[in-house]
């Protein structure tokens, strides 16, 4: 079954690898520009001294040298990308079986149905855990300069660092595979699956992300009317002077200079408890398409 | 373990009361059959009699809604490892992987078959002339089938179930398949299960013959038994049915005369027949396509009931 299970997903894991040579190949070229303007600006220095404040005509010159590049081509791309990826992987699994009657042949060698289907799912995730884990790191790796001036917080760091992206991709793949078995089709299973995908996925990051703990509030000393800083990207260091903080509000009315933020170090439990909920899901959908294949007339 | 009549081995096949329901549509119901060891069964039915049915929990792939099933003795239940392995199957329009090769499809079949035989596959393609690394979407038709047919017997399962074979293939291609069929069957002693609407291509492999209608079985047995056991009658057409030596399954009525195929055994027929009858042995065709034409929801144990009603189709067509 390992074998098997090998053979018709060769391609795509040959795919797979080309997607992630790619984005490794573009990660060097430009992670290696940006360590070299980081060392050259002396910004480790002045982030060290002072996160930021005594230097800010460099920190301005790095993150409008390379802030585009970093930010807007990946977010915009890449936010959509790991639900791509997960459901043209998925979704073929049972639905290219059923579509092509090969399901007939697949069931009736001495491997039963779940089983049958409980290896490859096990074999597929795994080649998926190892390629978002590759890609996070990649990503990781190239962006650590930029990191270091604002933080892991942000949407377009914070949704291809830690454990959230493997997690999005698993989930897409879940969805997938079960659209696949109910629908029968793979490119109807594609789009019925990757939509919901990609509503959660908003819900989760602007609804639900900025409560995941109770934010904590920031009074900035000033009078009202005339206080500095203000609430994300073009903001280095935040208004609360520590790098890394998640400023939620934009202070208005009587709290003028009352802030709402998540402090930095609550990274990795934010990624915990999203990565967990999108994990969840993934094995609920998993779950799901077992049984129901193992209830399946014929 | 069921004994078998004569030999030490169970029935290939042994149904009592099997049905399959479908929410409230029953695809198959009230079968009874037992098929002996080595029988090369021909399974006769129009689209949606229950053909397809009985084949998928024969071969394991459908749980039974009720009654009892064994292969070779074998009750186990539904997509069971156990089940599955007593049955080589080839589904309709053989499917393969088409971006595999026959040689990745043979090592698909040995990953996944504990019982299975690589050299009855490879010598099967090597006489057949196919090469083991060709991609299965380069193959005909034809040579598609062989390879799946080359992955049943592969199995070395005691029963090769075999659903509609050669209804998408051309005219020689069919005579191919079907002599490699039963050269398997003689050579291995496998008992074979043929679902097929081609009458005629069962006519000459299939010495036993089910016919299934509307989910029921009509007629099971050996064959020549079954065309031993049936007379086919031309009578005056005034003849009323208690007057024929036995039930009719079929009744065709012209100017005069009616032609009827009657169930009957010598004995009866030789006390009951009269001068003016014509009296002619019924063709394998003949007697499948008349219990193929009895109205759905008749069972194989009341054919004078079913002969009884009438059937407007066929009289309006033979006036």
């Amino acid at each position: 079954m390992i074998w098997v299970s090998w053979r018709q997903s060769r391609s795509q894991a040959i795919a797979c690898l080309g997607v992630l040579v790619a984005l490794a190949v573009y990660a060097i070229l430009l992670g290696t520009s940006m360590r070299t303007a980081f060392s050259h600006d002396g910004l480790g220095g002045c982030l060290a001294r002072s996160h930021g404040t005594s230097c800010p005509a460099a920190v301005q010159a790095f993150t409008n040298k390379f802030g585009s590049a970093v930010n807007i081509a990946f977010w915009s791309v890449l936010l959509i990308a790991p639900g791509l990826l997960g459901v043209l992987i998925g979704a073929p699994l049972i639905a290219r079986e059923l579509e092509y009657g090969t399901w007939r042949l697949a069931w009736s060698q001495t491997v039963p149905r779940t089983r049958w289907l409980a290896v490859k799912l096990a074999l597929v995730t795994g080649g998926l855990i190892v390629l978002g884990a590759a890609m996070t790191a990649v990503i990781t790796w190239y962006r650590a300069p930029m990191d270091r001036l604002t933080g892991h917080f942000l949407h377009n760091i914070y949704d291809f660092e830690g454990l959230v992206l493997t997690a999005y991709i698993l989930c897409a793949f879940g969805f997938a595979v079960l659209a696949g078995l109910l629908v029968r089709r793979s490119i109807p299973a594609m789009i019925v699956a990757f939509v919901p995908w990609l509503a959660i996925r908003l819900v989760v990051e602007f609804l639900l992300r900025p409560n995941f703990q109770a934010p904590l509030t920031f009074q900035q000393s000033c009078t009202p009317g005339q206080c500095s800083g203000g609430v994300g990207l073009g903001f280095l260091p935040p208004v609360t002077g520590h790098i890394g903080d998640w400023v939620l509000s934009q202070p208005g009315g009587q709290l003028a200079n009352t802030y709402l933020y998540q402090p930095a170090d609550r990274f990795w439990t934010f990624q915990f408890i999203e990565a967990g909920l999108f994990v969840a899901l993934t094995v609920a959908a998993l779950g799901a398409a077992i049984w129901l294949l193992h209830r399946r007339p014929a | 373990m069921t004994q078998g009549d004569g030999g030490g081995r169970p029935p290939a096949l042994r149904t009592v009361g099997l049905g399959r329901r479908y929410g409230h549509v029953w695809g198959l119901r009230d079968c009874t059959l037992t098929v002996p060891d080595g029988a090369v069964v021909g399974l006769v039915g129009p689209n949606g009699a229950g053909k397809t049915t009985l084949l998928q929990m024969i071969i394991g792939l459908l749980q039974p809604t009720e009654g009892h099933l064994e292969v070779f003795g074998d009750t186990s239940p539904a997509n069971s490892a156990e089940a599955l392995a007593r049955v080589g199957y080839v589904a309709q329009d053989h499917p393969l992987y088409h971006d595999f090769s026959v040689a990745d499809m043979f090592h698909l079949g040995r990953a996944m078959n504990p019982s299975w035989d690589q050299a009855v596959a490879t010598a099967r393609m090597n006489a057949l002339g196919i090469p083991l690394k060709r991609k299965v979407k380069t193959l005909s038709g034809g040579q598609q089938a062989q390879v799946s047919l080359a992955m049943a017997l592969a199995k070395r399962a005691p029963l090769l179930a075999l659903d509609e074979p050669v209804s998408s293939l051309d005219p020689i291609a069919r005579l191919d398949f079907m002599r490699e069929v039963m050269a398997a069957a003689a050579d291995t002693g496998v008992t074979v299960v043929i679902a097929s609407h081609v009458v005629s291509e069962l006519e000459r492999l299939c010495d036993w013959l089910i016919v299934l209608t509307g989910g029921r079985v009509q007629l099971a047995g050996p064959a020549d038994d079954l065309l031993a056991a049936h007379r086919l009658l031309t009578v005056p057409r005034a003849t009323r049915e208690a007057e024929l030596p036995g039930p009719a399954v079929h009744r065709a009525d012209s100017d005069r005369h009616s032609t009827v195929l009657v169930r009957t055994g010598p004995a009866r027929l030789a006390a009951q027949e009269r001068p003016d009858w014509g009296v002619e042995p019924v063709g394998f065709e003949q007697l499948v396509l008349a219990y193929l034409q009895r109205p759905a929801g008749t069972s194989a144990d009341d054919p004078a009931q079913a002969a009884a009603r009438p059937e407007p189709t066929i009289k309006a067509v033979t006036r």
